[in-house]
């Protein structure tokens, strides 16, 4: 087949698909623009805003990893992909398909420099659907800003664990939790009744959300 | 001695090859590594090493390249020529043939098998049809009646002959019977390339036009390149950058011919080819297995080699190029390209972490802690567990079974799993430290968790079971592992994972 015959598929082409494509694409209701919670803490959390910022605090063992992980499979059940940025590496990939997270779409940065933290992130906000990142301490406002504009432009959901230093439309406190089914010597770890307290726009204070075998 | 060298298939690793000894015990390519070990007990297996191979092939590559320049590469261990002008001079293709065996077998490949045919695929089966150190050879014409007995799965794509097989088409004679129209019409372009190979044709038709020389990639290495890391690093972005240019135009690559030039001037080139069109990662695989070959062969060999220096100058030329009408992408994107746009954002994150870091993602497995039961694998690598989480069946048996995991933990799992378990006291109602036994009995009831990771510095256990007692490998002296575990809670409802290995208390995992 002699080469000049074939349609070429050079940039002003692409160019010309993209916008078609554009112009054809069903519209898209406020209601897709958000990824809607499932679960027990749906009831708290209704739904994650793309392009927001929320911020998810708690000591160890308050039950903080656990809302994150969760707000993680809200993405992952919409078909989107999540990915984490840790400082040293200790998310249970087992809590994690537990919590729901769909482990094919879900990636981990582990032992990530504090000094590259600012950038890790960034450069996951370019093309993951939602960014769990765990705060270095003493990161800069300036920095959290610029990852929470860019989240904001790029439509993606960032989800600050411990002591996000700046504004955030969520913010979530893991307050603590009672664990159910556990005796002196018997019984097993069953269910736990996590206190969790939400402040932002639309969401009801504060409420505590038993959660069924979750780690 | 029965050897199988081994390499990743889909559900584990699948034979192959085999030595002639293995083969008589009935190891056939593609065999589960369990079946070919039960079929062939005393069976050595290997795993694939196509960079070894590639060293290693190269001796032969030169030992063919005396009889005609025109050699094409497949992989390591495969290697195509066309016959017409080498059988006349030799004198007819079983002469070239004996030739060609003899010059093989000087290099040391002694079982090397050689089929002639009228097409590079038929010349494949025939090779496959020839006993080790032999030659089968179809006459002229007769390839279509050759293939027609031959099985549909030997036209290498199995999805089809999946399909072709529940269709009652078993066999290439009952497909190539079809009339081509209603082939390409209910089968697609795959269908038709199937078609044209089982009616003992070439894959694609002869293209009859040289491609453009301005489609050749060239660099040049400065300093020379000695290395095979650094010279595979340049071809790598060669190879996408020919590759991006050739799709701009609607075409694919189906041969390529790597070419280098090394500091004393001397030239080298080898063709390689791919079934279907070369993706970047299959032209960079075969560039880096040629840069084996070339670079770490003169070291361990005092034959005539050709490269006496590092290389200058590494040059990409198209041998053949094909229309591309192989992928459509979806029109509005969709989650191909939401996974296009994350892959490209976690490659970029990969690089930035370089070796301070890493990008993994979790595989499920077998196993009996939180931390054994989850295989953290870099991104980009197959997601293949080390251990079965499905239930697998055993070799002989009829029936699945879930691999028993004694003493596994119960769900649910902690969400904080640590690499580095976290030093703690873990005390009875005395102070004195909770130990296990050696038939797994605890000194005493816990009372108190002493941790400075947790909030508070730990406190005391509101409720706690265990221990689990975990001997592992305890046939092995170097590897066996005794360690006792506890899940405790500690006021104020915090959930911990306590493990006491040779009576030092550590915090696994927390519950968070």
């Amino acid at each position: 087949m002699p080469l000049a015959a074939l349609p070429r598929r050079d940039e002003q082409a692409r160019a010309r698909l993209a916008e078609t494509g554009e112009i054809a694409r069903p519209i898209v209701h406020a209601g897709e623009r958000a990824l809607p919670v499932s679960g027990e803490l749906g009831e708290l959390i209704p739904a994650l805003r793309r392009g927001s910022v929320i911020a998810v605090e708690g000591e160890p063992g308050a039950g903080a990893t656990s809302i994150a992980l969760r707000l993680a499979a809200a993405a992952t059940a919409a078909g989107e992909w999540a990915a984490a940025v840790e400082l040293h590496g200790s998310i249970g990939g087992l809590a994690a398909a537990e919590a729901g997270v769909v482990l094919e779409r879900f990636a981990v940065a582990r032992r990530v420099p504090p000094t590259r933290w600012a950038a890790v992130v960034a450069a996951l906000l370019d093309g993951i659907g939602l960014v769990l990142a765990e705060v270095p301490p003493y990161a800069r406002v300036g920095d959290a800003r610029r990852l929470a504009a860019r989240a904001r432009e790029r439509g993606v959901v960032l989800v600050g664990v411990g002591g996000w230093p700046a504004e955030a439309a969520l913010r979530v406190w893991a307050e603590g939790s009672e664990w159910r089914g556990l005796g002196c010597g018997t019984g097993l770890l069953a269910a736990r009744d996590l206190g969790v307290r939400v402040e932002g726009h639309g969401v009801p204070a504060h409420g505590v959300v038993p959660v069924a075998r979750a780690g | 001695m029965p050897v199988a060298v081994l390499e990743r298939g889909e559900r584990g690793p699948v034979v192959l090859s085999a030595s002639t000894e293995a083969r008589a015990e009935g190891v056939t390519t593609g065999l589960r590594r369990r079946e070919a070990e039960t079929r062939c007990p005393g069976l050595i297996v290997a795993d694939a090493d196509p960079h070894v191979e590639a060293r290693a092939f190269e001796a032969v590559a030169r030992a063919v390249e005396a009889f005609t320049p025109r050699l094409v590469l497949d992989r390591p261990g495969r290697l195509a020529f066309p016959t017409r002008g080498p059988s006349r001079y030799f004198g007819g293709d079983e002469s070239l043939a004996a030739r060609v065996l003899a010059a093989v077998g000087e290099v040391g490949t002694v079982d090397a098998r050689l089929g002639v045919a009228d097409g590079a695929f038929a010349a494949g089966l025939a090779a496959r049809a020839a006993t080790p150190g032999t030659a089968h050879v179809v006459p002229a014409g007769e390839s279509p009646a050759f293939l027609s007995e031959w099985s549909v799965a030997a036209l290498g794509d199995p999805e089809l002959a999946d399909l072709l097989t529940r269709l009652g088409l078993r066999t290439m004679g009952a497909f190539a019977a079809l009339p081509a129209p209603s082939v390409l019409g209910r089968f697609g372009p795959s269908g038709a390339r199937a078609y044209r190979l089982a009616l003992g044709l070439d894959e694609h038709p002869p293209a009859l036009e040289e491609p453009p020389p301005e489609l050749t990639e060239t660099a040049e290495l400065d300093p020379p390149a000695t290395q095979v890391e650094t010279a595979a690093f340049v071809a790598k972005g060669l190879a996408d950058r020919l590759l991006e240019r050739l799709e701009v135009r609607g075409m694919a690559c189906t041969r390529v011919t790597i070419e280098a030039e090394t500091e004393h001037g001397e030239r080298l080139a080898r063709c390689w080819r791919h079934d279907g069109a070369l993706t970047p990662e299959a032209l960079a695989a075969r560039v880096r297995w040629q840069l084996e070959g070339w670079l770490t062969g003169r070291e361990n060999s005092d034959e005539d080699i050709d490269v006496t220096a590092g290389l200058t100058l590494l040059r990409l030329a198209p041998d053949e190029i094909v229309p591309l009408d192989g992928r459509q992408l979806g029109f509005w994107g969709g989650d191909q390209a939401a996974a296009d746009r994350a892959g490209r954002a976690l490659a970029r994150v990969q690089g930035m972490l370089g070796h301070f870091g890493e990008l993994v993602t979790p595989v499920l497995q077998g196993g009996r802690t939180p931390a054994e039961r989850v295989r953290w694998v870099p991104w980009g690598d197959p997601r293949e567990p080390l251990r079965p989480v499905d239930a697998v069946r055993a070799p002989g048996a009829n029936v699945a079974e879930m691999p028993p995991w004694p003493g596994a933990l119960p769900d649910p799992a902690p969400a904080r799993v640590f690499d580095l378990p976290l030093a703690a006291e873990f005390l009875d109602r005395d102070g004195q430290p909770v130990v296990v036994s050696g038939r797994g009995d605890p000194s005493a009831p816990p009372a108190r968790l002493r941790c400075a990771e947790l909030p508070g510095g730990g406190g005391d256990i509101a409720a706690w079971v265990g221990p689990w007692a975990h001997d592992l490998r305890w046939w092995d002296r170097k590897t066996r592992a005794r360690c006792a575990r506890w899940e405790v809670v500690v006021t104020p409802g915090v959930a911990c994972l306590v493990a006491v290995t040779g009576g030092h208390a550590t915090v696994e995992a927390i519950y968070d």
